[in-house]
């Protein structure tokens, strides 16, 4: 039953190619798209089902094309996939719901429909597969997708942002290659389960594991632009601004996630993997005084999420338009979310590992989840009133007190107010930087702590703004005219109550996320799911037949067939390794 | 740069890796001319020099990827398709990291595409090339 982990995969591939064959009967085209979230969502549950929530649900692997890893594409659910699955479905299916409501018809004809399924395709294919170049492939599928949405009104302001967004992903491509190319040169595999066993066992592989720390960097920079972290912060706002506001809840909730979630996944699982003994960086004389390349993803990253709350949080305040002013609140938010990550990696115990990786997955949820609601009811808004600047609305709470009390609660999530999800996202993250205090009282340490008691100020001044700029007050004439569509208020409450069902049943979300959190530093687990044959018998195998070679396996073969032998020995294992389910 | 090659028998490397030097070498000097003129590119003011800054820098990790799979005096194993048709096997890259190339190939054709798309528009909405003369 491991197919179920390519159910969302295939779900979306299908809906991609449906939505663009029915471009000739609009209607259709629209439903079709609507059913295609929906069956996706159906199978992202039934897969977190069998991953995380059964009660013998354990992790699942697909090898795609039946190639034994390490010498296909191999795809892993396991319980960090799963999280961020349920995230992306939750998200996307809002997102398409809206869309079909608030976007003009005839813009959602030409393409919108298909592309929104290739970016949820390049979600899936990036939180599921254990392959180095095919995590980079997904990408790039994801951000096709996402170009054409930030051009997508074709005005100037929008092929500006959309040059602004895509020179800068395209460097970010090309230094993620450099990682991926020198990591394959300095472990020999690009299978994410090989390379930690290899770097956990250097010696037995002939293997250099301070080049690793370096590399790491690369791949580090391409997924900090990715979330939109600072100081690859500066594509955010005009991308945001210029993307249709449903795909914008997408981008802002679920893409950048994306970044976080390799973060987490490729230096927790697979580079914590290398001992590095005190190497020093080269040039600058620092030591890395831990043992593995987290020690380094530690002080980076801490100086990353401390800018980005601090640049995110004092931009969004001054804003004159809501969706302006949510960008620029997403990138502070981001920081929220990488605090705790980067405080997890500089963790003396795996017990406050794990409570600060769950803390990061936690506030991923959160943000995804109120981000979303928030950018959807902008798109109300502007479908209603026309416009989002804040000078031009006004007393929206007597127009449309559902609409409003909708958009409070995303607010109210954002700040942080119990009992919805917002309040354990904070919570969680205020506890980690408190933790990271007391273990060492100094003022270094006292950092994260100020700049997360600063970025929850800063949500608060901004997000009170934005409330008695546009809700309160007497209404403008644009409020007053305003005919607000029922079908997507009703969407938005529906949104607003899971938020809140989110915070009030708050236990199995958070026995979610530790057990994802759990997944994601359980190194030996990933590695006998992926990979159960030690890799050192297959090394001692010799030269194998060189027919491995022919097959059509896929672009990323994550090995080189001659050193490895050939995948004969392999042959006669079946070809879905995982047993775990 | 060759480790792979390092993990098969001692006998079988040592003539290959000296003609992975050599290569290396004129590989290393393409990859650092060609980031060179990428950044030069990309820092343009004009917009087209830019998505040829986009196009070279893709280009560029190409030929870094070739590198880093090590160029080897090639045998019948590495390119299988000359055991049936006998005769002399050449110098070879890496068939994984060719794989990969061939992969960012095509994702840097879309990529480009798109980017001269976008140019031609913003040329249409703008009426101009130069992108600080943007509103």
């Amino acid at each position: 039953m491991n197919q179920i982990v390519i159910a969302p995969l295939l779900v979306a591939v299908v809906a991609v190619v449906a939505t663009l064959a029915l471009g000739r009967r609009p209607a259709l085209q629209r439903a079709t798209s609507v059913a295609g979230a929906i069956v996706y969502a159906a199978s992202v549950a039934l897969l977190a089902w069998r991953v995380v929530l059964a009660p013998d649900a354990g992790p699942a692997t697909y090898q795609s094309g039946g190639w034994p890893a390490p010498f296909g594409i191999t795809l892993v659910a396991d319980a960090l996939s799963a999280f961020m699955l349920v995230l992306a479905a939750t998200v996307g299916l809002w997102s398409v719901a809206v869309a079909v409501r608030v976007l003009d018809r005839e813009n959602q004809r030409v393409f919108y429909h298909p592309l929104f399924h290739c970016m949820l395709l390049g979600v899936t294919g990036a939180f599921l597969t254990g392959d180095l170049f095919n995590l980079f492939v997904w990408f790039e599928v994801m951000l096709m997708a996402s170009y054409v949405f930030v051009a997508f009104y074709g005005g100037a302001k929008h092929t500006a942002g959309a040059f602004r967004y895509l020179v800068p992903n395209v460097v970010g491509s090309a230094v993620m290659l450099l990682g991926i190319g020198g990591l394959y040169a300095t472990v020999g595999t690009l299978n994410m389960a090989d390379m930690a066993r290899r770097l956990a066992d250097p010696a037995a592989y002939g293997i250099d594991v301070a080049p690793v720390v370096g590399l790491s960097a690369f791949v580090l920079a391409t997924f900090a632009l990715k979330a939109g972290l600072v100081p690859f912060q500066f594509w955010v706002p005009s991308a945001y601004r210029a993307a249709p506001l449903p795909a914008a809840a997408m981008l802002a909730g679920v893409t950048k996630k994306v970044g976080i979630y390799a973060v987490i996944r490729l230096y927790f699982t697979v580079f914590a993997a290398a001992g590095l003994d005190g190497a020093t960086l080269p040039g600058t004389g620092v030591g890395i005084t831990g043992d593995s390349p987290l020690a380094f993803l530690g002080p980076v990253l801490l100086a990353m999420a401390v800018a980005s709350i601090a640049v995110g949080g004092v931009g969004a305040v001054g804003r004159e338009t809501v969706d302006e002013l949510l960008a620029y609140s997403s990138i502070g938010q981001v920081g929220f979310i990488a605090l705790p990550v980067a405080l997890a990696a500089s963790a003396p115990s795996g017990a406050v590992r794990r409570a600060a990786v769950a803390a990061a997955l936690v506030y991923a949820l959160h943000h995804a989840l109120a981000k979303g609601l928030l950018f959807l009811s902008t798109a109300t808004v502007r479908g209603a009133t026309g416009t989002t600047r804040l000078s031009e609305l006004g007393g929206l709470g007597q127009r449309s007190p559902v609409l409003s009390a909708a958009f409070l609660v995303g607010s109210l999530s954002l700040v942080g107010i119990p009992p919805l999800a917002g309040f354990f996202g904070k919570f969680l993250v205020f506890e980690v930087a408190a933790r990271h205090f007391a273990t060492v009282p100094t003022a270094a340490a006292a950092v994260p702590l100020a700049a997360a008691l600063v970025g929850a100020v800063l949500t608060i001044v901004y997000i009170t703004r934005t409330w008695i700029g546009g809700f309160w007050g007497t209404q403008t004439p644009q409020v007053g005219q305003a005919t607000v569509d029922p079908v997507q208020v009703g969407l938005l409450a529906a949104l607003a109550a899971v938020i809140l069902a989110a915070g009030v049943a708050f236990d199995p979300v958070y026995r979610f996320a530790t057990a994802a959190a759990e997944a994601a530093l359980d190194r030996g687990a990933y590695v006998d799911l992926v990979d159960p044959a030690p890799g050192t018998t297959l090394l001692a195998a010799g030269t194998g037949a060189g027919g491995a070679l022919g097959s059509s396996g896929g672009a990323a073969r994550p090995d080189r067939a001659g050193e490895r032998g050939a995948g004969t020995e392999n042959g006669n294992r079946p070809a879905d390794g995982g047993e775990g389910t | 740069m060759d480790r792979g090659p390092e993990l098969e028998a001692d006998s079988e490397r040592r003539p290959n890796r000296e003609v992975g030097a050599g290569v290396s070498l004129v590989l290393a000097a393409a990859v650092g001319g060609l980031f060179a003129l990428a950044t030069f590119l990309l820092l343009r003011r004009d917009l087209m020099r830019v998505v040829w800054g986009i196009a070279v820098v893709t280009q560029g990790a190409n030929v870094y990827l070739l590198a880093m799979g090590g160029v080897v005096e090639g045998d019948h194993e590495s390119v299988p398709v000359l055991v049936t048709h006998g005769g002399e096997v050449p110098v070879t890259a890496d068939p994984v990291v060719q794989a990969l190339v061939l992969t960012a190939i095509v994702i840097s054709f879309g990529t480009t595409a798109l980017a001269l798309a976008l140019t031609y528009r913003a040329y249409e909405e703008n009426e101009t090339m130069d992108i600080q003369q943007w509103e």
